[in-house]
């Protein structure tokens, strides 16, 4: 199955998107989790601190469904 | 100060619907980090008239603080963070009752921190110990408005369980963390100033618009995003039978 997963800023770069300039098409087989699809396209999932869909959070540990189409958060810790 | 200059000093808010003084007068807010977030929202909750505030920092201030610190100038540089801001605070508003604890926030000190406070602003720079100040929040049941800056990114929350979930719902120990963390005055300022906000509706009974939600701000861009932040089921601390 197909997902996007969309990042801006500093996470951008890590994502590499090849659709548009922050969004990447990957193919994933269904039932894998966010954090294990991170980790198979090379991005370290500690580098995300959580995704949204649609005005959702979804954390690591979501199962994306066909054609999801996922943001992801990085941490921020600054104050 | 009399009571008329009391009047006459928040005269104007008062006409707000809603508004409560007498309210914020009795309340304690507890300011953990006297940094970009800390300096504004301290700034606003004693120019509202809160009648006490407990300023938490182990800091001095530096010079590269200054670029977004709005509570400090040169002079501070070298002094401990809370006596400058309370310094500053009190001339702001002298009817504001200061607590200026020079502690550093850890799991032994935490508890007497939290004591007798209404609301937590969170103004830290690292995600250890906001996880230790989320941990305390929920076993006192003090809500805990979450803020954090990096860049030109922005995050604030308003966290209550069980009404809400709670930090370890959003995210989990371990990510990455770069140090030094970019991050320019108007970023904090704004996330502050929205943790404030946050905090006066509380004290004053309206709810706040981030119970159980997420403010993503991104400055670059100008975009402001809420969220929901849903409990999850499966958080080590507000999920734990």
């Amino acid at each position: 199955m197909v997902i996007y997963l969309k990042a801006g800023g500093e996470l951008r770069a890590k994502l590499q998107p090849d659709v548009d300039d922050c969004t990447r098409r990957v193919e994933t087989e269904a039932g894998v989790s966010l954090r294990d699809i991170l980790a198979g396209i090379g991005i370290n999932p500690a580098f995300v601190a959580f995704a949204l869909k649609g005005g959702d959070v979804k954390r690591l540990d979501y199962v994306p469904a066909e054609g999801d189409v996922i943001t992801l958060q990085p941490p921020v810790s600054g104050g | 100060m009399g009571r008329e200059r009391e009047s006459e000093r928040y005269s104007r808010q008062i006409l707000v619907p809603g508004w409560n003084q007498e309210k914020l007068k009795r309340a304690t807010a507890l300011i953990v980090g006297l940094g970009g977030l800390g300096s504004a929202s301290a700034l606003y909750l004693a120019g509202a008239g809160i009648g006490r505030l407990r300023l938490c920092d182990c800091d001095k201030v530096e010079r590269s603080d200054l670029n977004r610190q709005v509570l400090y100038e040169e002079s501070s540089i070298g002094s401990f963070k809370v006596e400058e801001a309370g310094r500053r605070l009190a001339a702001l508003n002298p009817l504001v009752e200061l607590e200026k604890l020079n502690v550093f926030l850890d799991s032994h000190t935490v508890g007497e921190l939290v004591k007798g406070c209404q609301v937590i602003l969170d103004g830290l720079d690292n995600l250890e110990s906001r996880f230790i100040l989320n941990q305390e929040s929920f076993k006192k049941r003090i809500p805990y408005i979450y803020g954090a800056v990096h860049g030109w990114l922005g995050y604030a929350g308003f966290f209550h369980p069980p009404q809400t979930g709670c930090l370890a719902c959003l995210m989990q120990p371990g990510l990455s963390q770069p140090e030094p963390v970019p991050v320019f005055g108007t970023v904090p300022g704004m996330i502050g100033l929205v943790q404030a906000t946050e905090a006066i509706k509380w004290i004053q009974g309206i709810a706040p618009s981030l119970l159980g939600r997420l403010l993503i701000y991104d400055g670059l861009h100008l975009t402001f995003d809420l969220v929901n932040v849903d409990k999850n089921p499966a958080c080590p601390l507000c999920s734990k039978k």
